[in-house]
């Protein structure tokens, strides 16, 4: 309980430091505390008077971050001025599309991953099937790790393929890589050779000795790669178009949009510093004696 | 496994070679026009061919090739620094310091590398010029890199802040630095030296996604990042030797993957 309420302590701080380094770093971008709508000719002196005293709030961290703490708990998380929107609706517009991309992309990315994986343990008593699959799957592997994952998105832009089979194709790898080796380490194991012995059935070796040994390092890899899905998440939505969280991240940076910049982060740091904290405590589960039936 | 290394090295050394040394191989200049030769096919004279703006492609590659292949390292050496100082401050020293340190480091790491990037990059200068544009963008890479290697560093320098030749060392009278710089330094450079290598494939994908968004090094100074999102503009289907960039980059981050003494895919 100790431990849990630690965790929870550590994530509201580190989401919340986050919030505030962006803030910080939006705020001393260089034109930040320029607006450009001081330019229009139709704003009376009362209007621009109002306008600089907003920007010379914002301008202030720590006002500008209690204020917004406080509108949070109110449950209002401020207004976006590059769009015209309540940051709020527009989080909620945006995030179904990224979670659809999120959520394909993961997913085919495990299918794809594990799929491969597994014949590599499968085979590797047989010399020459394991020595061509292993070689023709880790060189794939290796040269699609070797590329950035903005040219996989734009090649698959060309090609027509969905985000979705972008962000599979970059975190596809990975996975193989990761769950491969664990996976040769588990049939490597003396147990499964006396279950083989015993005239267990290929199938249930693999489900009862293979994968749930490897069950607590595969699922803080799951909770890792939903963290990197969603670091690749900008540059697939940036170059494919697609109208999520990602896109916005992007357009908000570039805008200098400094209420939702601070939103997103924040947003962003909860899923990432969550799925941390999920990988490491399934890491410390699966390191205690026992707790693994292996 | 050895053959493979050294082959990765030996094509790491070809590839170093005609980048720093690249008038040898080309006609021209990276930023010279060839007016009346605008997209031009592959050709003896242009090998890669010439792009919309009638710039030789070959040299523009191995120009940016040579622009990845020197600033990726020093990036990389400028986080390893940072990790060795940080890490090795909060390993040795402990207490306030250590949680203060560990603190700043999970605050980096609690975010995807590629969105702090992006976001960070974004909100920094983008109208410079190419050279500022290019240190912008490694210095950022190198600074933003640090967390990592530096919990590392900070778990190796523990480990050995209290092993027996550290004691022998203290109790023979050595002072905090002497046993800093000749007993720990020693012992975790070889983490650093891992980590450096680690951080050199990473960086050169990073600076190619920050090129392919606009946020990279700035025209006409080409980089691998800003020679990919040519490609954007070129028919692909027509023109498949506007990939070479492409190629060469995966060949060379591939090699780099290839001459790590042992690749980690630890979570």
């Amino acid at each position: 309980m100790k431990a849990l309420a630690i965790h929870i302590l550590r994530l509201v701080v580190l989401v919340l430091a986050s919030g505030a380094a962006c803030a910080i770093l939006v705020r001393n971008t260089p034109g930040a505390l320029v607006d450009e709508r001081e330019l229009d000719r139709r704003l009376d002196e009362n209007d621009l008077a109002a306008l600089r005293a907003q920007k010379a709030e914002e301008a202030r961290i720590g006002t500008y971050f209690v204020h917004y703490l406080r509108g949070f708990l109110r449950g209002d998380l401020g207004y976006s001025e590059s769009n015209h929107e309540p940051i709020a609706a527009l989080i909620a517009d945006r995030a179904p599309e990224t979670l659809r991309v999120v959520g394909a992309g993961l997913g085919g990315a495990w299918l794809l991953g594990l799929g491969l994986a597994i014949p590599a343990g499968r085979w590797r008593q047989s010399f020459y099937v394991f020595g061509i699959y292993d070689g023709v799957s880790t060189i794939a592997a290796g040269f699609l790790l070797s590329l950035p994952v903005a040219l996989v998105a734009y090649l698959c832009l060309i090609a027509g393929a969905p985000p979705a089979v972008v962000l599979m194709l970059a975190l596809a790898p990975k996975v193989f890589q990761f769950a491969r080796n664990l996976i040769l380490q588990g049939y490597g194991a003396s147990h499964v050779d006396m279950a083989r012995a015993r005239g267990v059935g290929e199938m249930r070796i693999l489900w009862a000795h293979v994968l749930r040994g490897a069950a607590p390092q595969l699922l803080a890899l799951a909770a890792i790669s939903a963290s990197m899905a969603i670091g690749a998440a900008i540059p697939i939505e940036a170059i494919c178009d697609v109208p999520g969280l990602g896109r916005l991240a992007w357009q908000a940076a570039l805008a200098r949009d400094l209420p939702l910049l601070v939103n997103l982060t924040m947003l962003v740091g909860l899923v990432t510093v969550s799925a941390m904290s999920v990988a490491e405590a399934v890491s410390k589960s699966g390191a205690m004696p026992g707790a693994v039936a292996a | 496994m050895r053959t493979v290394r050294v082959s990765a090295m030996a094509f790491l050394g070809l590839v170093a070679s005609a980048a720093l040394a690249p008038q040898l191989w080309t006609p021209a200049r990276y930023e010279t026009q060839f007016r009346d030769l605008p997209d031009a096919n592959p050709s003896r004279r242009f090998p890669l061919g010439t792009d919309a703006l009638g710039r030789d492609r070959l040299s523009r590659l191995l120009y940016g090739t040579r622009v990845s292949l020197i600033l990726a390292p020093s990036a990389a050496l400028l986080s390893c620094l940072a990790a060795a100082a940080l890490g090795g401050m909060a390993g040795f020293a402990g207490g306030w310091l250590d949680r203060a340190i560990l603190a700043a480091a999970d605050l980096f790491l609690s975010l995807p590398w590629l969105f702090l990037l992006l976001m960070v990059r974004a909100c920094l200068p983008l109208n410079v010029s190419p050279i500022s544009s290019a240190t912008i963008t490694f210095v950022l890479l190198g600074a933003l890199g640090w967390a990592a290697p530096a919990r590392v560093v900070r778990a190796a320098v523990r480990q050995l802040k209290d092993s027996d030749f550290v004691f022998h060392a203290r109790s023979a009278g050595c002072r905090t630095g002497r046993v800093l710089w000749r007993q720990l330094m020693p012992n975790v450079a070889p983490v650093l030296w891992a980590q450096f290598w680690v951080a050199i494939p990473a960086y050169i994908l990073s600076e190619a996604t920050l090129g392919m968004l606009g946020l990279g090094v700035s025209e006409p100074l080409p980089s691998w990042g800003g020679l990919l999102r040519e490609i954007e503009a070129s028919a692909l289907r027509s023109q498949i030797w506007v990939l070479a960039p492409a190629f060469l980059l995966a060949a060379v981050v591939g090699s780099f993957r290839l001459i790590l003494p042992q690749e980690d895919h630890s979570v």
